[in-house]
């Protein structure tokens, strides 16, 4: 008799999901929008992109080179962090910018830690804040869209907190990402095609962009405008880096709570910090500050949302 | 004679108070942004270092143990007391722009630490050298950092452009900046022994 | 005395301007007790009650006894002394009341006199709160309450650090940033994360 049975070790359903696999498939879901920054913003687009990732893969090549260690950079992690940071910067940066931006989003934003999974905060994040306050005159020239000669153009978000209304912006062009903007944050469209992928194959979950999302809303909702209960939530969901931060740079599985409840806090934090540094701080943009802040707090949020083990108390 | 020597050097390289000892380093990382700044806090905190020091040492067979902490602090104030109002009548600029770091020096784990580790128990020569030693050793870490950070964030050391059309990077003016560059300094030193062993 | 002049001063406190990653004090107990969560927040917890206190004292000494008689110059020595006074009296008294929290407290009550966190506020309060030897309206309060929120920020940067240094114990650090350099390197990105509050106006 044929023995149809097999007898091998756990685990015995195998879903083909490696890291590598689920890295690349992340960064085939940002090609829209990497297709999108570039018609809207021109070839500039295209090439701060390629630098950042050229950059950051040779930074994770050199350095695991030279430390002895395992050689880590086809497993699509330091691409995926160069992209996020292309998708963070403006298009018209000086080519070095990014560069010294991929360096240090790969060396102290990964590698100083112990390389991937045990970084803390999101790469990406860490090298934009490091950008924007060493350079914040660059970080903040944005051009116009559609403009091949570069015509400087300031973001909606910006032009919120300066106070002057937006009269010639429906919610449509935000949507389709017809303004000033970073590269990869302003076509929405583009960016939710890709999410949509990553949620289908269920790389990553609704928990953090939903509350995130929907936390924003509420708070800009109430406190966004003059009077209570008038804010434009929705100009503040479509504006600056908030889909592109919540599905792609607050679901990051390293820097981010481990447990279902752990996430709900995590996406709460990071909607309530946005919204807050919108209305009330310096700055016009708080998603990359809210993300970093609640990374910081992850370690925190995992240890006292820890799942019950069987059989304890 | 080659005794006191060695008392002096050690506080320079191997006993350096910032990179290896780990002490006083509140004032450093605020007050690095620029080389002025870092030798005048260095030369402060060595003359503070210098007096107390020796003052301690003198009276160290006087002082009751119980209340040796209390009475250094007093005497390490009254100095303290001293170049703060020495430097707001001969160089307020530089005051000012130490601000607090100067009362702040009272607490300064360097002074208080070579008190409680050195001046109580060495005499008068040693505790000099001593001293002298972790003034300049701390002076010296300063003035790296300082130097660093200074390029670095404003492309500049001692008010002086060195390198045309560089870019500066505002970071380093920063406390974080501060906070990193002692980070990977720290971590470049950790490499270095290692590399010696 | 205004509601926006002690939010202003909350945020700028506990996260623009934070104790230890923006102005660096207390610096040398937070590189060296982050390590864990349980000694973070015993020293958090006495180095806020310290703070509050002392910045209540301190207060009082500058307004009624070194303003009045022009000695202002003697603000170091007399708040420094101030200062060590009460954490021994703190000491004595938490000996005598509760041994076990004595002991839980261990080292650190002692070191918090040389904490730069401690004298630094003191100084900052007559600084921002006493302009050409006159009270400003309301410096009392603000005082106390730049006191409080520089304890919460301590907390705060303390818990968080020691969150993440826990956990990257569990992880393979490179040999040559175990420990401190490591250290140094995050409270370098908490700092730039919390500098995005600022500007903050309400």
């Amino acid at each position: 008799m044929i023995n149809n049975l097999t007898v091998s070790d756990s685990p015995h359903i195998h879903k083909q999901a490696s890291i590598s696999r689920i890295m690349w498939t992340v960064v085939i879901s940002l090609i829209p929008a990497g297709i999108a920054g570039v018609i809207i913003f021109g070839w500039d687009a295209l090439w701060v992109t390629l630098t950042t990732v050229v950059a950051a893969v040779l930074t994770e090549l050199i350095l695991g080179i030279w430390t002895k260690k395992k050689i880590t950079i086809l497993d699509g992690s330091a691409v995926i962090t160069g992209i996020l940071l292309a998708f963070n910067l403006p298009s018209g940066v000086p080519l070095w910018l990014p560069m010294v931006g991929a360096v240090f989003s790969i060396a102290i934003g990964k590698q100083v830690f112990g390389g991937l999974g045990q970084n803390i905060f999101n790469p990406a994040l860490v090298g934009r804040v490091f950008l924007m306050a060493s350079w914040p005159k660059y970080m903040t020239t944005f051009t116009q869209p559609f403009s091949y000669d570069a015509i400087t153009s300031a973001t909606p978000l910006a032009m919120l907190k300066a106070g002057k209304i937006m009269e010639h912006i429906s919610y449509l062009d935000l949507f389709l990402g017809k303004h000033a903007g970073c590269i990869g944050e302003v076509c929405i469209l583009a960016l939710l095609i890709g999410a949509a992928l990553l949620l289908i194959k269920g790389y990553i979950s609704w928990h953090i962009p939903a509350t995130y999302i929907f936390t924003t809303a509420v708070c800009t909702y109430i406190f966004g405008a003059a009077q209570l209960f008038r804010g434009d939530w929705l100009f503040h969901i479509l504006s600056g880096g908030l889909i592109l931060g919540a599905f792609f740079m607050a679901t990051d599985y390293v820097a981010t709570p481990l447990t279902a409840k752990g996430q709900l806090i995590f996406g709460m934090g990071c909607g309530l910090l946005t919204a807050v540094i919108r209305i009330w701080g310096g700055y016009p943009e708080g998603v990359a500050y809210a993300i970093l802040m609640m990374n910081g707090a992850t370690p925190f949020i995992d240890r006292y949302t820890k799942c019950r083990i069987y059989g304890s108390r | 004679m080659k005794d006191l020597i060695k008392e002096f050097a050690k506080g320079i390289i191997k006993e350096n108070p910032t990179f290896v000892l780990a002490l006083g380093l509140c004032p450093t990382l605020a007050v690095s942004v620029s080389v002025a700044n870092a030798m005048g806090m260095g030369i402060a905190a060595t003359f503070v270092l210098l007096g107390s020091s020796l003052i301690i040492s003198l009276i160290r067979d006087f002082i009751p143990d119980k209340i040796r902490i209390p009475c250094y602090i007093v005497i390490i104030a009254t100095f303290v007391t001293i170049t703060e109002l020495c430097m707001k009548a001969y160089s307020p600029a530089l005051d000012r722009s130490l601000g607090i770091y100067v009362p702040l020096i009272v607490v300064n784990c360097i002074v208080l630490g070579r008190a409680e580790a050195f001046a109580c128990k060495n005499n008068l020569a040693r505790s000099f050298f001593d001293g002298l030693g972790m003034g300049l050793g701390f002076t010296l870490a300063l003035i790296l950092i300082s130097a660093i950070r200074e390029f670095l964030g404003s492309g500049q050391i001692l008010g002086h452009t060195l390198v045309k059309g560089f870019e500066p990077v505002f970071v380093f003016g920063m406390p974080s900046g501060a906070l990193l560059v002692i980070g990977l300094l720290l971590g470049l030193f950790n490499l270095l022994k290692d590399k010696r062993v | 005395m205004n509601i926006q002049e002690f939010l202003t001063i909350f945020i700028s406190a506990v996260f623009v301007y934070n104790v230890i990653l923006s102005r660096f004090l207390g610096l040398c107990s937070f590189i060296a007790i982050s390590k864990e969560t349980k000694p973070a927040l015993a020293m958090s917890s006495a180095v806020m009650f310290v703070i509050v206190m002392s910045s209540m004292i301190t207060w009082f000494v500058y307004r009624f006894l070194l303003l009045p008689f022009n000695l202002g110059y003697l603000r170091t020595i007399s708040f420094i002394l101030v200062i060590a006074t009460f954490v021994q009296l703190v000491e004595m008294i938490i000996r005598k009341l509760s041994p076990q929290l004595y002991r839980t407290f261990g080292i650190y009550l002692p070191l918090i006199t040389v904490n730069c966190a401690v004298l630094g506020v003191a100084v900052l309060n007559i600084d921002m709160f006493f302009i050409n030897g006159k009270a400003v309206a309301g410096s009392f309060y603000y005082s106390v309450f730049q006191g409080l929120c520089v304890g919460l920020g301590y907390t705060l940067a303390m818990l968080l650090m020691s969150g993440i240094r826990e956990r990257l114990e569990l992880c393979n650090v490179p040999q040559v940033f175990k420990d401190f350099p490591l250290a140094f390197v995050i409270a370098s990105i908490l700092g730039l994360s919390f500098m995005g509050f600022s500007g903050f106006k309400f």
